[in-house]
């Protein structure tokens, strides 16, 4: 109906062809719209077919993949931005935002809402996703001890990775960003573990706790080797409960200092001198500086840290699984669990249920997380 | 004029487009099969398996030598990975599986149920010809609603007890063959001054399997193949009188003082791999160490077969029984291809090719390979014990927590062991009332 306010020729004996009008607009809006995806879909159908092929150059491969995913994309936009230009004045502006908004509406759809929903209903049905069994799954998750469990342990993950990475991360970026020289150095020493994978931190981390006990030769591990320095007995660090889930979690922490300390380090660079050094001629301290100038200058940011580390944390999965039997160590977390059933115990139902829970969960998050986006712009 | 412009480089586009699919059409020509859509040979048979990298080398190389040499319609390619459970179910649901070694005849019943395994009837194989080539029980166990869907490609003893021959003759100790025997020889082992058992039940998240491999071998020997069964199919509780009297036979091993390296409630943080290694130790740390056959490739590698290290059969308790694992071929894909692989890899040459292959630790569960094809002489011992117990009756069980559903068998029953291992000897009556409410209605 907007399109009526751009459109000059629109008058009083013109109603009916201005229902019309506006029906020819619906459907041009959604033809504009699925255009895109449809042609990409089968123009990507046919360069798959072909990529697969063998016995193909190679180097002819990899130009025909720019070719088509670059210029192709672009050329299908520019070409329907100028078929939008062919049609009839008063519907160009009306159907144009959808060419360039639809493709990507039709794609999150097809590949994000749909899975969603059949997600939800999955949930609702039995171990084999054929019969519908109500809410018995979601009795199950909130019920069973292991899972119980995991939500404990999921909660502690939120809570402790990211106020610890945040912290360290924090103080790390405001001492680096004190450093006459060598603040590269330094920062680059933290950021090193965030190249490293889930799996291949946890691997070098499980070496760090290694445990043998007495009998199977001496402990390799870096921990029981300061314990045993210390004259103390090695310990099995993986199989203290509850602690361990300490252990894992600073894992995670170790990987993702260097991300807090990254970002916050370009924050506090963006504060500007000025404020600061107005601060010092007022006589502040550089606790007051820190505390009263720089932590509120770079709040926005530390928020946007916070959340993705929150995120993360939701979703951690393999650090747990590498460790080993997380149902006996008590170290299960949500994202373990909803792997364990659906995929290991085979139970479709228990799986997407944990997997809605989850998902759910982070629905808090996202929002609050755009709601402060969206007052940080209002600001601005 | 103008438009006609305008729409040229869409046009164009299409019709590159268009041209490549063209080409790529016509350029491969193969002929698609006529009788089956899904049957077109992929040039390729893709084995899927959950083996330990070594062995899916083993398992390649013979391949290589045979099955890729003798014809040129396909290649064999082995694949293993260390997430099977979660590739299989992924790759089945995206149908992109040929054929899969499947350690465990419970998921060969579950790919069936969900509909995506292919059923040997309907591939045209002889199941009474199969049955006399596996026993009739093995092949029973990848039957699922009157069609099998599984063939053995491996099997394994798991009734079996290691000692560090050498010095376990030093010291002048006998072979045990029953439980009073082994009660005697393990309180004469400590009275030397000895440790009896070398224990692991670590296996990252598997932790706990090599543990539920002992309640089976001792339920096998004291409740009878019949009880044993009745177990698996839930006819007895998990919690029955007859599972609490394993679970204390198998608690007064572990718990007794001084009977295992590094205390019971260690156990968990044992690698199964590591846990025999300090058997070979001199003095031994150990000196007897209960697991299936495959563990040799775990073994120092100087160690000798007959030597360094020998087994016995898993003493008899009420009765002698044999437990034994295995591993079935079932199929995704029906072509051509598959079958003839499926025909060439269980009959005898390439299976007596297996035995004499280095490195490979695999028996064959194809009851006419002769236990000459397996110079090492473990494994001709191992198989000759396993040949009789398959094409006979009764004595022969399959790993229990294999058969049982994927929740208890790969979960709850790991689990609840490595909390027994933990909690220690009081704690059993709970942990099989655990394990017994986490079974799926």
């Amino acid at each position: 109906m907007s399109s009526s306010a751009t459109d000059p020729d629109a008058g009083l004996p013109a109603q009916t062809s201005k229902a019309g009008a506006a029906l020819w607009l619906s459907v041009l809006r959604i033809a504009g719209a699925l255009a895109i995806p449809v042609v990409a879909f089968f123009a990507m159908w046919a360069t798959f077919d072909f990529l697969r092929s063998e016995d193909a150059n190679r180097v002819i491969v990899v130009v025909v993949a720019v070719v088509v995913g670059v210029f192709g994309v672009f050329f299908l936009y520019w070409g329907m931005n100028k078929a939008v230009d062919l049609l009839p004045f008063r519907y160009r502006e009306g159907v144009r935002p959808w060419i360039f908004v639809g493709p990507c509406l039709v794609i999150l759809s097809v590949f994000l809402v749909y899975p969603v929903i059949n997600t939800i209903l999955i949930s609702l049905k039995d171990a084999f996703g054929q019969e519908f069994v109500g809410l018995d799954n979601y009795r199950f998750v909130f019920s069973d001890d292991s899972m119980l469990r995991s939500i404990r342990n999921t909660l502690g993950w939120i809570v402790i990775v990211p106020l610890f990475a945040t912290v360290i991360g924090l103080v790390y970026a405001t001492l680096a960003d004190k450093l006459r020289r060598g603040e590269a150095v330094a920062k680059s020493l933290i950021f090193l573990p965030l190249a490293i994978s889930f799996v291949g931190a946890s691997v070098t981390w499980k070496l760090i706790y290694s445990f043998r006990p007495a009998g199977f030769g001496s402990n390799i591990g870096l921990l029981n080797g300061v314990m045993q320095g210390l004259g103390q007995d090695p310990v099995a660090w993986i199989q203290l409960r509850p602690w361990n889930n300490l252990f894992l979690m600073v894992i995670m922490i170790w990987m993702q200092v260097g991300f807090a300390m990254v970002v916050l380090s370009a924050a506090i660079k963006s504060v500007p001198d000025e404020i600061v050094e107005a601060a010092r001629i007022d006589g502040a301290s550089e606790w007051q500086v820190f505390r009263r100038i720089l932590i509120p200058s770079i709040l926005p940011t530390i928020v946007v840290v916070v959340t993705y580390m929150v995120i993360n944390a939701m979703k951690v999965f393999d650090i747990v699984f590498v460790f080993g039997n997380a149902e006996a160590d008590e170290t299960e977390v949500i994202a373990e669990r909803m792997l364990r059933w659906f995929f290991i115990s085979a139970n479709q139902g228990r799986g997407a249920a944990i997997a809605v829970v989850l998902f759910v969960a982070i629905i808090p998050v996202m929002i609050w997380n755009i709601r402060r986006f969206r007052e940080e712009e209002s600001i601005r | 004029m103008r438009r006609i412009r305008l729409v040229a480089p869409i046009l164009a586009f299409a019709l590159i487009v268009a041209a490549c699919t063209d080409d790529d059409g016509g350029g491969e020509g193969s002929p698609t099969a006529a009788g089956s859509p899904a049957g077109e040979n992929t040039g390729t048979v893709n084995v899927l398996s959950a083996v330990e990298p070594e062995e899916n080398e083993v398992l390649q190389n013979i391949a290589d030598a045979t099955i890729n040499q003798e014809q040129s319609d396909y290649t064999v390619e082995f694949e293993q990975s260390g997430n099977f459970e979660e590739q299989v179910q992924i790759r089945s649901q995206g149908g992109t599986l040929d054929v899969i070694l499947l350690p465990q005849p419970g998921t060969v019943v579950q790919q069936a149920q969900s509909g995506n395994a292919i059923a040997l009837e309907d591939m045209g194989f002889d199941i009474a010809e199969l049955e006399s080539t596996f026993g009739e029980y093995f092949m029973s166990l990848g039957e699922f609603e009157g069609k099998h869907y599984g063939i053995p490609s491996n099997v394994n003893l798991k009734s079996m007890v290691w000692y560090p021959k050498d010095d376990f003759d030093k010291a002048g100790y006998e072979i045990p063959t029953t439980w009073d025997e082994l009660t005697a020889l393990s309180d004469q082992i400590k009275a030397d001054g000895g440790t009896p058992w070398c224990v692991g039940y670590q296996s990252e998240g598997s932790t706990g399997w090599p543990a539920t491999d002992w309640m089976e071998d001792i339920m096998l020997a004291t409740a009878g193949q019949d009880t044993y069964t009745q177990w698996i199919d839930h006819e007895i509780p998990f919690n029955d009188p007859a599972v609490v009297n394993a679970g204390e036979l198998f608690g007064d091993v572990m718990f007794g003082q001084g009977n295992v390296l590094g205390g019971a409630e260690n156990t968990p943080s044992v690698a199964f791999g590591d846990a025999p290694l300090p058997m070979f130790d001199d003095p031994p740390g150990c000196w007897l160490h209960r697991q299936a056959s495959f563990i040799t490739a775990f073994f120092p590698e100087n160690a000798e077969a007959g030597v360094d290290y020998d087994w016995f059969p898993f003493p008899s308790i009420d009765q002698q029984g044999t437990l034994f694992a295995g591993e079935m071929m079932v199929t995704f894909r029906d072509a051509p291809e598959t079958r003839d692989f499926l025909t060439r890899f269980m009959g005898e040459e390439v299976q007596c090719a297996m035995g004499e292959e280095p490195g490979s630790s695999r028996i064959s569960p194809n009851v006419n390979v002769e236990s000459t094809c397996y110079p090492n002489p473990i494994l001709a011992g191992a198989s000759e014990v396993l040949s009789t117990a398959l094409a006979g009756e009764g004595e022969a069980g399959f790993d229990a927590s294999d058969q049982m559903p994927p929740e208890v068998g790969s979960g709850s029953f790991w689990t609840g062991m490595v909390q027994y291992m933990r909690d220690g000897q009081d704690s059993l009556q709970s942990v099989l009332d655990e394990i017994e409410s986490s079974w799926p209605a």
